[in-house]
This record gives structure tokens, sequence and C-alpha cells, in this order.
């Protein structure tokens, strides 16, 4: 093979493809998680330094409480920096994990972004695509609920079910709620939690060429999962600077100080570092794993039809399996209200029976004065 | 505030004796109230679970402890009951039977006492004179699973609700979350203990105690494991980066004053609530249920013509 010593322009090739990328523009689709009032849209409005996401409408609080569903929510906006233009989609989940009966509260998450992934699939199958609608989830966040113990059996379910599908992202919001020494803890047990379960979460990739970013990266993963602080107010510190920040009357927790919190970090990984990284693995591992499911040989889509044959089986035997569980469960209840219940009717038919004496002695007694009665 | 001079060592021998139960989600700093409240370690550390077992739903455990604190030079027996378990599982619907069960059980134990010719004078009173239920401080407002608790406990005992780890919340947030709390307090029609006061018998010292203590509600609460040396002081505090939160410093939280309701000014309150209404409540329908059942054997006995 011939070496070529003279340049041609091959590696102007880059910088043609900055121009056509910067003219496209893209879509960046970011899914949060979390139990209601764990700090998601501060944190998401915190991100994108604008009220994208609007706070909670305390005055419908009741109805929502009523209603003891999931829903999805998607806010779209768009982002015009530098020149370069992103359609940004928030999805938020609210209802989840808000009830006492928390039972399958994953599924509607599930099924977003399985469908998602069947839109485009199904658009990608047309002769014609060339505008291609695109809201494939590329990041999920789960929030965590700042306990400072372990996680719990519905985050464990729940970042099972995700993190098989999206990229995973486990953020403790409300991290000014924890002190440093038990943060470390805290999320020393998530990690061991998260390994023990086989969770996959997302893990940028470290290694880079440029000099400081390897280090940079490796401290990124070392903090996960980050630990948050979120606000859209300004306020002035002890020492006189203004920042975002939280005011108590102890002292005031600053967004961006990293010896407050990882929101950097976490800023870094979604936007300024890994923000392609985020789309190609959505595209090349995520997707492309839906696709090979759902795709038969000759190019049709055995889509949601399909799918239920398919994964029919076996979310048949897992309801089974988890029915027998839960009716174990129940029957051992049972048993045990039962010997309770056995026990007060004991009591109560011993106290039933010395009433019943007593009313047959006084029923007696009744009898032998009706009697002298009768006798006179 | 004047020492309470009503109280009295009754029985002879037994120190005067309180009994609480604490209710709330995990990791909302229970142990460590108990622990502060007692000012000695009641609730062991939890110990480091095994991660690979935090999937598995667990049933709620009922764990009583007993210790004697000295509180104003008198000393007195406390009994604490811890719960942990509640609210951790997915589905929680059975714990409120759990909870329920257990303080209805303490007064089965004393209606069967009472019902004793021979009563045993060394008879334990474990009937809960109070419940501290632990809101999770999300901000916003009460969640399904503290309505229900709630609602459905507080026929059978004296609730105050608290916002558990006050220090994640601004003052100005405080404020907005106890109000929308109270709101739905009130909405869904759930009694709890509100230092209530009869304006024309007790002096207006007492009204005004009452009245300013109501306006507190929920206690906002703050606890410690640790002392930290503040100003040359040791004191029970959470350190920060960004500053220390003193447990004892009526601006930061609520708890010195809670502490002071439940050992010293409201315990007797609590516990004559408990015997002359709660409990007297809860005979009088177990009794009735008694009486009916009793009354439907008879009518069955003299149809059949037994007699």
């Amino acid at each position: 093979m011939a070496t070529n010593t003279k340049s041609i322009g091959i590696a102007n090739l880059p910088n043609q493809t900055h121009k056509i990328v910067s003219r496209k523009g893209t879509t960046f689709t970011v899914m949060v998680v979390g139990e209601s009032g764990a700090g998601k849209t501060t944190y998401v409005n915190t991100l994108l330094t604008t009220t994208i996401k609007s706070y909670r409408d305390h005055s419908k609080r009741r109805d929502a409480l009523s209603r003891k569903t999931v829903s999805i929510d998607v806010i779209r906006a768009a982002f015009d920096e530098n020149n370069f233009a992103t359609q940004l989609n928030v999805v938020d989940t609210p209802g989840f994990g808000d009830y006492v009966n928390n039972r399958d509260a994953w599924q509607p998450l599930v099924d977003f972004i399985d469908g998602q992934h069947e839109m485009y699939l199904r658009q990608e199958l047309q002769p014609h695509r060339d505008d291609i609608l695109d809201g494939r989830v590329h990041a999920c966040l789960y929030f965590i609920s700042p306990s400072g113990q372990t996680l719990r059996p519905l985050d464990i379910e729940t970042m099972q079910k995700l993190g098989s599908r999206v990229n995973l992202i486990p953020v403790i919001a409300k991290a000014d709620t924890i002190t440093p020494k038990d943060l470390a803890a805290f999320k020393r047990r998530i990690r061991d939690a998260i390994n023990a379960h086989n969770i996959r979460i997302y893990a940028p990739p470290v290694e880079s060429e440029t000099e400081g970013v390897s280090e940079r990266n490796q401290a990124m993963v070392d903090a996960m999962p980050f630990a948050v602080i979120g606000s859209e107010d300004d306020v002035v510190t002890p020492d006189g600077r203004t920042v975002k920040g939280r005011q108590y009357l102890w002292g005031v927790s600053e967004v961006e100080n990293e010896a407050h919190c990882d929101f950097k970090k976490l800023r870094n990984l979604l936007i300024r570092s890994h923000m392609l990284d985020l789309i190609t693995t959505t595209e090349d591992v995520h997707y492309e794993a839906f696709r090979s499911e759902h795709v038969s040989t000759d190019g049709r889509v055995v889509g949601s039809v399909a799918r239920k044959d398919a994964k029919f089986k076996e979310e048949e035997d897992a309801l089974r399996r988890r029915f027998a569980e839960q009716v174990k469960a129940k029957e051992a209840m049972f048993r045990q209200w039962e010997q309770k219940l056995i026990g007060e009717r004991d009591k109560l038919n011993k106290d039933l029976e010395h009433e019943h004496s007593y009313i047959t002695a006084l029923t007696q007694e009744i009898k032998q004065l009706e009697d002298k009665l009768n006798k006179k | 505030m004047s020492l309470p001079d009503f109280r009295q060592r009754r029985g002879g021998k037994k120190a005067f004796q309180f009994n609480m139960i604490v209710v709330g989600a995990s990791g909302l700093g229970k142990s460590t109230f108990v622990n502060t409240l007692c000012g000695q370690q009641v609730i062991p550390r939890r110990a480091v679970d095994d991660p690979s077992q935090c999937a598995i739903e667990k049933t709620i455990a009922i764990n009583p402890i007993t210790v004697e604190i000295e509180e104003d030079g008198m000393k007195m027996q406390l009994t604490v009951v811890d719960t942990p378990g509640f609210g951790d599982n997915i589905d929680n619907s059975s714990n409120f039977a759990e909870i329920l069960g257990y303080i209805e059980r303490q007064y089965d134990d004393l209606l069967a006492e009472e019902s004793k010719i021979k009563r045993n004078p060394k008879f334990n009173d474990n009937r809960i004179h109070v419940l501290l239920y632990f809101i999770q401080p999300t901000g916003h407002s009460l969640r399904e699973i503290d309505i229900e608790l709630m609602k459905r406990l507080s026929a059978r005992v004296n609730i105050i609700p608290c916002v558990a780890k006050a220090d994640s919340l601004t003052p100005k947030e405080l404020a907005d979350f106890k109000k929308r709390i109270m709101e739905d307090i009130r909405y869904y029609g759930i009694q709890v203990y509100d230092f209530p006061f009869d304006e024309e018998d007790e002096d207006e010292e007492t009204v005004e105690e009452n009245m300013e203590l109501r306006s507190l509600l929920p206690f906002a609460v703050v606890g410690s494991d640790e002392e930290i040396n503040v100003n040359g002081r040791l004191i029970r505090a959470r350190q920060y980066p960004w500053g220390v939160v003193e447990v004892e410093n009526l601006k930061h939280c609520d708890f010195a004053r809670l502490r002071y309701v439940l050992l010293s000014s409201h315990l007797q309150d609590l516990k004559e609530l408990t015997h002359d209404v709660l409990y007297e409540a809860y005979r009088s329908e177990k009794l009735s249920k008694l009486e009916g059942l009793a009354e439907k054997l008879a009518a069955l006995h003299v149809q059949d013509g037994s007699y």
C-alpha cells in the first residue's frame, strides 16, 4: 500500500464535520425520576439557569394525591448558544414513589423509554426519513432520597429496570442535608448496593488524550453518585460574595462550590464534556439493543405486538413468581392475625361464659321467686 | 417557666413513667432525635446492613426501649418505642395496622387487668402517651403515607407531628411548609395534639403558652449524636462546611421546646388525655361490642327455648 507523505487536506474533515453538526443542531432528552420533593425541579432549573420547569402548584396538591398515578410530562425548550441550536427535552415523572403503595411504579417509565425507541425505529424504517423526530432518552437522572442510610427496595427495583435501557445516572439531591462525613459513607453504601444488585449505571469514559482531562474524568467517576444542591436564587455569603445558593441562619450553602456539592461535576457530565458520549451510547448501545430485539430479519418491525409475545412469557413468569411471594407474605401475616384473633376470641368467649352463667343464675333466681309467688 | 409542682409519685416506689412511640420513614433522624432527647445513646447506631439485602421488603419492627433519665432534678422512666421499617417497602399498606395493633394491645392489657378481681400491684402500664410522627422535609406538603398514618391512629393516641431534619429547609421554606402541613391536617380532619386549653378555666400565662406552642406545630426537629466546639462550649450540633446548626438553639430549630413539652410542661396533660379520653373511648367501644355480642347470643338462646 502506498503511503502518501504529502497532505491533501483530508485532515480538514473534522472541521467540516464541525460545521455540519453546528448547522444541524441536536436534540437532547433527559428524564428525571424521583419522589416528589426530592429536588428534581430545582435541580433542572439550576442546571439550565432558567425556570424551564415550573415549580409545584400547591393549590392542586389534593387532586394529585387522590389520583394515585405515575404520569409522564415532557417539557420542551429550544436553546441557542453561540449559534448552536439544541432542542432540549426534560421528561418528568410526577407521582413516582409518592404513594403508600408504589408497586410497579417503574412501569410507565420503562414504557416511555421503550416507546421512544420504537417510535424512532418505525420512522427509521420508512422510505422517507429526512425529518425524524428523535425523542429517545439520552440520560436518566435517578434522584435518591437523602436519607443518609442506603437504597430502598423501590430504588433498587426501578434502577435495575432503567439501567438496562437508558444511561442511568444516580443523583443525591438536597445534599446540604447531610454532613460531609455522613455523605461519604452514604455514597459508599449506595455504590455497594448498586454493585450487589448488578445495577447498570452510566460509566463515562475516563481516558482522554488531552492532559488533565483523564484526571478530571476519574475524579468525576469517583464522586458518583453525585450529591447536588439546587438553587436559582442569588444570595450573599458571609464573606460578601454573591452566589447561587441557599441561605440558612447558620450560613450559605453554595451550588457551584465544589467543597459543598458535586453540581459542577454533574453539569460537566451532562453538558460540557460528556453530552456527546451520552448521545452516542444511547444510539449505539441502548437503541441498538432495542432494535435487535424488535426488527425481524426481513426488515419489519416486530414491535409492540411481537413484544408482547416474546416478553409476555418472561413477564408472565416474573408475575407468577411475584404473586407466589406476595401470597406467602400475606398468608404469614394472616396467620399472625389469626393467632391474635383466636386469642381475642378465646378471651371474649370466656367473658361471654361469665355473663352467660350470671344470666343463668339470675334466671334461676327469677324462676324461684316466681315459683314462690305462685305458691302463695 | 415554673417547675410543675403537680407531679406526684404514683404507686409509691415507681419512678415517674412516660411512654412514647416514634414513627417515620428510615433516615429521618428518629434514632438521633431520641438519643438527643435522652442525652444518651438509647437507640444504637444502625448496624451496616449487608448491601445485598436492601432490596428485601420487611415487616416493621416494634422495639420498646426503657431508660432512666433525669429532668428538672426528677428521675423518670422513659419508654421509647422505635418502629424501624415504616414506609420503607414498595407497598406499605400493612404498616398502619401493625402500629395500631401495638397501641391497642397495651389498652387491652390494662382492660384485662382492670377486670380482674385480684389485681397485680406491680402491673406495668405500657399505654402510649404520645406518638411523634416524623414528616419528610420535602418542602411541599403531606404525603399519602403521612395522611393515612395520622388519620388512622389519631383516635387512639396523642399525635404530635414534627418536621424531621429541619435543617434542610431555609427559614421561609420551613414556614411555608409548616403552614401547608397544618392546612392539610385541617382539611383531612386529622386530630393532632394541639395543646388544648380552656380560656375560662386556665390562667393567662398557660393560655398564651399553649397558643404559642400550637402555632409552632409541626415542631421543626434537628438531632445530633455529636458534640461540636462552638465558641468554647461543647454542644450538640451538626457541622457543615458552611456553618454549624445548634440543636438547642431556638432560632435554629424547635428541639428544645419539644423536649420541654414532652418531659416537663405537658407530660401530665398527655398522660391524662391518654387515660381520661383515649383509653376511655377504646374501653367503651370494646365493651359495647362485647355487650352487643352477648345480647345477640342471649337472643339466640332464647329463640332456642333453652330456658
